[in-house]
């Protein structure tokens, strides 16, 4: 992703982004609310078309085919992100015929039990806690094994198991090969979860550093210094 | 220990104050939401729906011929029956809306300490927002109008006037009443059986025929007694009516508030019923088109509003048409108060059945378009079975229609269900909302749109209606087969180009990134 810019009317809320994520590694987005992360993980997941600036994904330019860009990406988004009367299963269902998965009923079962939301798999998430919510949108991100894992707010609200849970399928797509962006507040478990982090202020990006110089104590003054 | 009342709480005088202050405060905090454009927009509306009172209050008096009218007294006669109606359909809408329409939605309320005094209050000040309410209340005051004459004409209208608040203020008690019985244990089988024996009874009432005599005793005589002595200058009697009903309407609204209070703090049992019910797992479906319609049909049947609304919407003009044995040349018109209903439960903000899951199902590799004909389809099917309802309802009531009568009604189904969901869909690209169809009271725009939605609306399937009443009533199947070809695929060219629209990433994004909030 080279110079990424997105427009919303007067308010440009991504300018001039860079990322390069090479396969086989795991990217963290940070930032404070407003900073343009959900923004670029929208673009990356072929959501939100870019204003400006050339966006890859895969190799495929996501302006010109956010199809195939699409079938590439598993995306957790970070609002909700799941139809309110439809049940887990349900969505599993739905994104494995659009992803012409087969024989996934298996897999299916096993993300679900991980994810510790086997007992619920048919009842519709309208009821469901943050937490429920936000463990079964990482399912449903993970489940067709994409080339490019891009999970925002993963850890938001949700307790140790499934943070555990999460941190396990971010390792297995490494793992695998897979290409893996992280946008989160929890900058701790992002620096476990990541070699790289990005740090964006105002839609811009002001820093890109190992993880492990924003780790511990000394990280969070480094940090604190770049969000400004 | 003292169970006095704290000094924090309010008696009922200063409660009712504060609730009157909280009304003002979210009334604030709603048109502060609003851009300019749209405040513009309110306020012509709010102009427009003045002059047309205005209008209908005082136009037939001045514009009806001279004076004394031949059929004056067959209109007075037929006013407190038109009272009753107008009750009778309050009721319905207050039922129906689950208790009526909340200034705030529940999910943005929760933040605030909303009382129940003042949502009480908050859904009488929104029940006007209702074209059949509006529409009703301008025909009461447009016959008392006509049938008076311009000489005391004030006089006459005010016991209507009184009249309407009060039936509004009634309709909302019971609303109330209604709502606490149903989210009580055993709530909807309870309401169930209940609404089955007034059907009975109304059908009892029918087959006998005793509802013309039934409807000269109806309590609402007081009213056309009110216009009489107000029209009449017998000061002193019309005084006794005029306050009698004034105090009905503040012992109405007073007394609402506590079937409001029970009913409001009772849990929504058929909001967590459906969410802690279990959906078992289906086969796989065969085709994208059929995968995404199965999610967006489980988006409709399991929505608590949709369901009910599209239960009373099916049947409810179906029973008066059958009641009242409709003529087939006539019911043209149901069809299109049908469908333009049916819209008005989600189609108008399509996406909304989404809520929150519109990101993640924007990132499915589907092409834009089956997603958009698998949304069009569920609305259509859902405005073609519940017209096909009413019609066969009719069918009960007034026997087999003759070929042209049957072809007519058939096309004006077909036409005004495509038309209104090529202008729902229309109006779901153009301006989404970020609602979730969650609460009974759930609607799928602010109040004050879908009063615009519904005006709209209702033109539009009441012109199409009466188009195809004249071509029953010309009877030639060619021409009826004919136009209706001609209004599907204007429509359809409509529909087209939304699904264009739908199609172009960065007007999609918009409308996605609305929706889920």
């Amino acid at each position: 992703m080279r110079g990424l810019w997105v427009r919303f009317g007067e308010v440009a809320a991504v300018q001039g982004v860079d990322l390069e994520v090479g396969a086989g590694h795991a990217t963290a987005l940070l930032g404070r609310n407003g900073a343009g992360k959900s923004t670029t993980m929208r673009v990356l997941a072929g959501v939100v078309p870019p204003t400006a600036g050339e966006v890859y994904v895969g190799g495929t330019d996501v302006a010109r085919d956010p199809m195939s860009v699409k079938l590439r990406t598993g995306y957790c988004p970070d609002v909700g992100g799941l139809v309110p009367r439809a049940t887990p299963w349900e969505h599993l269902q739905l994104a494995a015929r659009l992803r012409r998965m087969t024989a996934w009923e298996p897999r299916a079962r096993d993300l679900l039990e991980r994810f510790a939301l086997g007992d619920v798999a048919h009842r519709v998430t309208s009821g469901f806690s943050h937490g429920m919510s936000r463990r079964l949108s990482v399912v449903l991100a993970a489940f067709h094994e994409p080339e490019v894992l891009l999970l925002d707010e993963p850890f938001d609200g949700v307790d140790p198991l499934g943070v555990e849970a999460t941190m396990e399928a971010i390792g297995d797509a490494c793992a695998r090969g897979a290409t893996v962006v992280v946008s989160t507040h929890l900058r701790e478990l992002a620096m476990a979860a990541c070699e790289v982090a990005l740090v964006l202020r105002g839609g811009a990006q002001v820093a890109a550093l190992p993880a492990a110089e924003l780790a511990g104590e000394e990280g969070a003054g480094v940090y604190r210094a770049l969000l400004g | 220990m003292s169970t006095a009342r704290s000094s924090a709480e309010r008696g009922p005088v200063g409660g009712a104050r504060a609730a009157v202050a909280d009304v003002r405060a979210l009334l604030q905090l709603r048109r502060a939401g609003l851009p300019e454009r749209g405040r513009r927009r309110l306020r012509w509306a709010a102009l427009l729906v003045g002059a047309l009172t205005v209008g209908a209050a005082a136009g037939p008096a001045y514009l009806g011929g001279p004076m004394p009218r031949a059929d004056a007294g067959n209109v007075l006669a037929l006013l407190p029956s038109m009272a009753l109606a107008f009750l009778v359909l309050a009721v319905v809408a207050v039922v129906a809306a689950a208790g009526g329409r909340e200034l705030l939605p529940r999910e943005e309320a929760v933040a605030f300490p909303v009382s129940t005094t003042a949502d009480h209050l908050g859904a009488l000040l929104l029940a006007p927002l209702n074209v059949a309410w509006l529409l009703q209340s301008w025909l009461l005051l447009g016959a008392t109008s006509y049938a008076v004459g311009p000489d005391r004409l004030p006089a006459a209208l005010l016991p209507v006037v009184l009249w309407v608040l009060l039936a509004t203020a009634l309709a909302q008690a019971v609303g109330w009443c209604v709502e606490g019985v149903r989210r009580g244990p055993r709530g909807a089988r309870r309401f169930r059986i209940a609404l089955a024996l007034m059907v009975a009874a109304a059908a009892g009432v029918v087959a006998t025929g005793q509802q013309t005599a039934l409807l000269d005793r109806a309590p609402t005589g007081v009213v056309l007694d009110a216009v009489l002595a107000g029209a009449g200058g017998l000061w002193w009697p019309w005084a006794a009516y005029v306050v009698a009903l004034a105090a009905g309407c503040l012992a109405a609204v007073s007394v609402g508030v506590l079937p409001a209070r029970w009913a409001l703090h009772r849990p929504m049992r058929a909001e967590l019923g459906l969410e802690a019910g279990r959906h078992p797992a289906r086969s796989d479906a065969r085709s994208d088109l059929a995968a995404l319609v199965r999610v967006d049909r489980a988006s409709v049947w399991r929505s608590v509003p949709l369901r009910r609304g599209i239960a009373v919407l099916a049947v409810l003009p179906g029973l008066v048409a059958m009641a009242g044995g409709t003529p087939w040349h006539l019911a043209t018109v149901l069809p299109g108060l049908v469908a333009a209903g049916g819209a008005l439960l989600f189609g108008v903000n399509a996406w909304c059945l989404d809520a929150r899951g519109a990101l993640w199902r924007e990132s499915l590799p589907v092409a834009p378009r089956t997603v958009f004909v698998a949304r069009s389809l569920v609305l259509l099917e859902l405005l073609l079975g519940a017209g096909l309802v009413t019609v066969l309802l009719v069918a009960v009531g007034s026997g087999l229609p003759s070929p042209p009568e049957a072809v007519a009604v058939t096309a004006c189904l077909a036409v005004v269900c495509v038309q209104v969901v090529a202008a729902g869909l229309r109006w779901s690209q153009a301006r989404p909302y970020a609602v979730d169809l969650r609460s009974a009271r759930a609607t799928p725009a602010p109040p004050v749109v879908m009063v615009g939605y519904s005006a709209r609306l209702a033109l539009c399937t009441t012109t199409t209606a009466l188009v195809f009443t004249g071509l029953a009533w010309i009877g030639s199947v060619p021409l009826v087969l004919a136009i209706a070809v001609a209004m599907l695929a204007w429509s359809g060219r409509r529909w087209e180009r939304t699904a264009l629209a739908w199609a172009d990433p960065v007007s999609r994004a918009r409308v996605v990134a609305c929706v889920s909030g």
